[in-house]
């Protein structure tokens, strides 16, 4: 049920997914920096699902039932709340970004950090 | 409606006029839909998928789809029954109280077992014989504190959705 | 006798409470707080005085972090009581002497509070007796000594030496700490279970030692432990922020700089002391070699500072760290005069030194100044003054009849013991003590001195200071001739002040010791010869004082100063700093996250590579053709945000991301969490858009020196990623808690009609959501409350702020 088997294509897709987001969030536009974070933290959850097996049944049990071979339950867990935290996140990301276009007239990152060309 | 006009034009919250008839009477079949969906997911949450996160959310894109098919003022005065925005009555009030109640709620329900000598967030299992239609019915005390997820999550979302969207 | 809990914990915790209470009392009583300090620290005097007299011994434990096996313990014996009586004694006198002291002054309230709470944590080190519980009042003493330190927070001085005080005796509780950890793995080793209480350490002394020398670990120990108690107690060479401290008020130098927080250090050294030295004990082990080395060294080093001093302040600061090195010297050499020396001299030292410290404390109040050299003839004005630092600095000089002289006598009877038993370079011993004691002689003759010959004329008018200034330091010179008397006379070893010492030096020796009693030298031993040849050369050089002075002054030149090391160390870090933050922290995100990102990349494939982890070999896909094709989607989406070119086209494109996750949680059999992202998904969507309507079509010029930095950042990113999701996919823990998790989330076969051990219900998923993990659901619904409330705040205040 757990692990043992490397998972060579998800790691190449996390991979690709963590270099696209890092990629993004280096970028100066606020509102590509906010979609890297998002991949990023997408990609985590993909992450932890996967660690808990793909191979296992859904974790849901009928009473007195047997839990055998189910997939982690944990992770699952873990990564529900983080998909709504995400969300609220992301919100908070988006609703600063507008505040500070507001403030400041600028979403761009080197203006805003004193660094304007 | 495509992303490329909402880029391009000023939101306007009217509404009405940029939904068509087909949204606007698909909007009035399914948010029902939505909603009962939201809150049989809440119930069942603890025996078959769902919760009070699942339920929370999708009550929540039940509201949204209002916002965006009729426009906020129609949910405050027709649906809520509101004077708009301004007085202090405005939706986000009535949405802060929900997710500060749901928050008092799921601490409540962690601590009534500190009363009866268990201890804090202890969740118990009841299970009733001989319940018409059932036999066998079962009352989790979880069930309090996934209504507590359940508010706060909902009045949270709520509250951004129409803080954004007011703006 | 058992303690009495409550008195214990009285004594440790009423002087917080009363700390707790001083801004409210100032409030009501202005500058007479000073009593109500001093009112509190008598209670606590009682209190100890009661567990005295009431013969207390034992221990009183209350479960602090149980699951860890830490304790808020307490132990009461010999040494334990005479550190506690010093600091509620001392106390009371220092809080009546504040009074007049500190009249007119700034921060009052503060400062009450905080000589309140030091002297709780001072008790608090003295009484505990879980390691534990040590540390954390031994670190609250560092911190309350940094508050005093700095009390005239104005003051450039008053701040270095705050600091420097802080970061040298901190960081050394931080090495005790670890030191600690080694005694409690130690006695894991040696005994059933490992322990925090010094009480059982000290109870299984052989068994840890063994299990210490075994694992190579006692010399360690023995060092992490040894630079606690060598920073707090300024040993050579961290004496260097004992003298800086005396830009503390007056009082605060008495009390925590001399007579108290000083001795800390010389408590932990006494309390190990039957830990690390059997009753068989090699006459030269790691114990002996580390601490005799130590303190004969400071007590040497730190004289010769005290006569090159200008301040009397700082000469006795320096005579402080100089009799602290002789007080650890003495329970460095493992014979039984060692720790009776050692246990005597704390209580003498404290005596003496307190009083000189009120004196110096009346003579710059009074007299205006503190420079050596302008201060002459005070007796004609300061008559109580001039008998008080009479008597308090022939004692510090050893000369007898008075107690210094029998404490130090002591000292050259176990140095010279040790010396003539280890033989050859063992003499070094005696001399180095003797050598030192010469210097000690010299400066306590000069501070007494101050007091008579002619007048300085520079000298103003002196003024006669109040009688709450005065009857403090007279009864410290009474209790110098009291147990100069006590042991003039050779009273037995049941004389309370022989008893009393008696049980300190039970406390500081392995196996059973015997009574304590100190007599008058009536023939020539080799010890008393010692004495003699001090004093004979002390008085010999002392015509010489000023050259002496000006010599050793002319020596101290760049790095013989343990100074010139802090200070090039302290100014290269900082120098270091500036440096650095412009290119770490110039403001732009960008330069943030490249150092995070890259950090944590060395450190992750670093790590790796250290630990020697191996590429799993390659076993197939792993997954299903739909997974396959499904992720394979989600990454073209993503790259399709990468090159979107406005921003709605990069949020539909993120859109087609988050769908496929969804389906890869169908997938995985994850519904709940694909019900849950599928919503999310599109609620993120909705807000995007609304977001974005608002925003300018920002599209950024991509600069390409940067995009390709930052592409080969992104690729090192990725490549860590895969390492470490290939690393741990193959891994295979040994008992997951999913197992457990999917036991007991169900409803159990056989159940009565209630119960609360089992989740009950059928998803697993939410079982862990409200019940097994309820406490986590609740910190994360609370997450998301609070980040309503941020927008909230954001977009309905922002009239409330400053703006640009």
């Amino acid at each position: 049920m757990m692990g043992g088997q490397p998972q060579f294509v998800l790691a190449a897709v996390l991979g690709v997914l963590f270099a696209l987001g890092t990629y993004l969030v280096l970028r100066r536009d606020v509102v590509r920096v906010v979609w890297g974070i998002t991949i990023i933290s997408q990609s985590a959850n993909v992450y932890l699902v996967t660690m808990g097996g793909l191979s296992g049944f859904a974790p849901i049990t009928g009473h007195g039932g047997s839990a055998e071979s189910v997939t982690d339950p944990l992770v699952q867990a873990l990564v529900l709340t983080a998909i709504v935290i995400g969300f609220g996140t992301t919100a908070l990301a988006l609703v600063l970004t507008y505040r500070v276009y507001e403030e400041h007239g600028t979403i761009d990152m080197y203006e805003l950090g004193g660094h304007g060309e | 409606m495509s992303g490329r006009e909402l880029d391009n034009r000023p939101y306007d919250y009217e509404g009405d006029r940029r939904t068509t008839v087909i949204s606007r009477t698909v909007t009035r079949i399914v948010v029902p839909l939505i909603l009962l969906t939201a809150v049989s997911l809440l119930l069942q949450g603890h025996n078959l998928p769902g919760g009070g996160f699942i339920g929370a959310v999708l009550t929540a894109a039940a509201f949204v789809l209002i916002y965006v098919i009729f426009g906020l003022e129609y949910v405050q005065t027709d649906v809520l029954r509101m004077s708009p925005d301004g007085d202090g009555h405005s939706p986000v009030g009535a949405y802060r109280w929900l997710f500060g109640g749901g928050l008092a709620l799921a601490v409540l329900s962690g601590l009534t077992p500190i009363l009866f000598g268990y201890e804090f967030l202890t969740q118990g299992v009841w299970f009733f014989k001989h319940v018409p239609l059932y036999e066998e019915f079962e009352v989790a005390s979880a069930f309090f504190f996934d209504l507590g997820v359940y508010a706060t999550v909902v009045g949270a979302l709520l509250t951004v959705a129409a803080e954004v969207g007011t703006e | 006798m058992q303690p009495t809990p409550e008195v214990v914990l009285a004594v440790v915790f009423l002087p917080f409470v009363a700390a707790a209470l001083t801004p409210a009392v100032f409030r009501v009583l202005g500058e007479r707080t000073a009593y109500f300090a001093a009112a509190t620290a008598l209670v606590c005097f009682g209190l100890v005085t009661q567990l005295s007299l009431a013969g207390a011994h034992g221990t009183v434990s209350y479960e602090w972090i149980p699951s860890l096996g830490v304790s808020l313990a307490f132990y009461v014996d010999g040494l334990a009581l005479l550190i506690a009586f010093l600091a509620s004694g001392v106390g009371v006198l220092i809080l009546t002497y504040s009074g007049g002291y500190m009249h007119g002054e700034p921060g009052q309230a503060k400062y009450y509070a905080t000589l309140l709470a030091f002297l709780g944590s001072m008790l608090g080190v003295a009484l505990a007796s879980d390691l534990i519980s040590l540390f954390v009042f031994w670190e609250l003493t560092s911190l309350s000594s940094f508050l005093l330190i700095g009390h005239y927070t104005s003051e450039s001085a008053s701040k270095y030496a705050a600091r420097k005080s802080m970061l040298i005796t901190v960081s050394g509780g931080l090495f005790m700490l670890v030191g600690f950890l080694l005694l409690v793995w130690a006695s894991g080793q040696a005994l059933p279970e490992s322990t925090y209480s010094l009480v059982v350490l000290l109870e299984n002394a052989d068994a840890i030692r063994e299990a210490l020398t075994a694992s190579g670990l006692l010399v360690p120990a023995l060092v992490l432990v040894g630079l606690g108690a060598a920073t707090k107690s300024a040993q050579v060479p961290f004496h260097i922020w004992l003298p800086n401290a005396m830009e503390a008020p007056t009082p605060v130098s008495a009390f925590l700089h001399s007579a108290t927080m000083v001795k800390a250090g010389v408590y932990l050294v006494g309390r190990l002391r039957p830990l690390f030295l059997s009753e068989e004990a090699p006459l030269l082990g790691e114990w002996t070699l580390l601490f005799a080395i130590l303190g004969l060294a400071t007590m040497t080093v730190a004289a010769i500072l005290a006569v090159s001093s200008t301040d009397i302040k700082e000469l006795l600061a320096y005579s402080t760290a100089s009799h602290l090195g002789l007080i650890v010297a003495s329970f460095g050499f493992a014979n039984e005069y060692g720790a009776e020396a050692g246990a005597f001299h704390i209580l003498n030292h404290a005596s003496f030194k307190a009083a000189l410290f009120l004196v110096a404390g009346i003579v710059a109040h009074e007299a205006g100044t503190r420079q050596i050299s302008k201060l002459s003839g005070l007796r004609k004005h300061l008559p109580v003054t001039a008998a008080i630092a009479t008597v308090a600095s022939l004692s510090m000089a050893g000369i007898p009849p008075f107690n210094g002289f029998y404490s130090k006598e002591l000292l050259f009877e176990a140095a010279w013991y040790a010396g003539k038993e280890i033989g050859g370079l063992g003499y070094l011993f005696p001399v180095v003590a003797v050598f030192g004691s010469v210097f000690t002689f010299l400066y306590s003759v000069k501070f007494a001195s101050l007091f008579f010959g002619e007048e300085n004329d520079n000298l103003g008018h002196v003024h006669s200071p109040p009688a709450t200034m005065l009857v403090p330091p007279a009864i410290l010179g009474l209790l110098v001739l009291g147990i100069s008397a006590s042991a003039t006379l050779g009273l037995g070893p049941e004389t309370p002040i022989n008893a009393f010492v008696g049980h300190v030096y039970g406390s500081v020796s392995p196996g059973d010791p015997h009574g304590f009693s100190v007599h008058f030298p009536t023939e020539l031993s080799p010890y008393a010869a010692m004495s003699a040849v001090t004093i004979l050369v002390g008085a010999a050089l002392f015509p010489f004082y000023d050259r002496l002075h000006d010599g050793i002054n002319a020596l101290l030149r760049g790095p013989v100063r343990a100074n010139w090391w802090y200070d090039g160390a302290v100014e290269g870090l900082s120098a270091t700093s500036v440096r650095t933050i412009p290119s770490v922290q110039n403001g732009l995100l960008r330069t943030y996250a490249t150092w995070a990102l890259a950090s944590v990349t060395v450190l992750a494939l670093g790590g790796y590579a250290a630990a020697g982890v191996s590429l799993p070999a390659f076993e197939g896909f792993a997954i299903t053709l739909p997974i396959f094709l499904v992720l394979l989607v989600a990454v073209v989406g993503a790259v399709a945000v990468d090159i979107a070119p406005s921003h709605v086209a990069g949020v539909l494109t993120l859109s087609i991301l988050g769908f496929m996750v969804a389906i890869f949680y169908i997938l995985a059999d994850a519904p709940d969490l694909a019900l849950t992202q599928l919503v999310v998904e599109t609620l993120v969507l909705v807000i995007f858009l609304l977001v974005l309507n608002r925003l300018p079509a920002f599209y950024g010029e991509v600069n390409r020196s940067r995009a390709a930095r930052d592409a080969v950042l992104a690729l090192a990113v990725g490549a860590t990623v895969f390492v470490t999701v290939l690393v741990t996919t193959a891994a295979s823990p040994a008992e997951p808690i999913a197992g457990f998790l999917a036991e007991n989330a169900g409803v159990p076969a056989e159940h009565p009609p209630f119960f609360t051990n089992a989740g009950g219900g059928g998803n697993i998923v939410n079982v862990i959501l409200v019940d097994f993990r309820a406490f986590d659901t609740m910190g994360e619904i609370s997450v998301v409350a609070m980040t309503a409330l941020a927008i909230l705040t954001l977009i309905r205040m922002r009239e409330r702020g400053e703006t640009q």
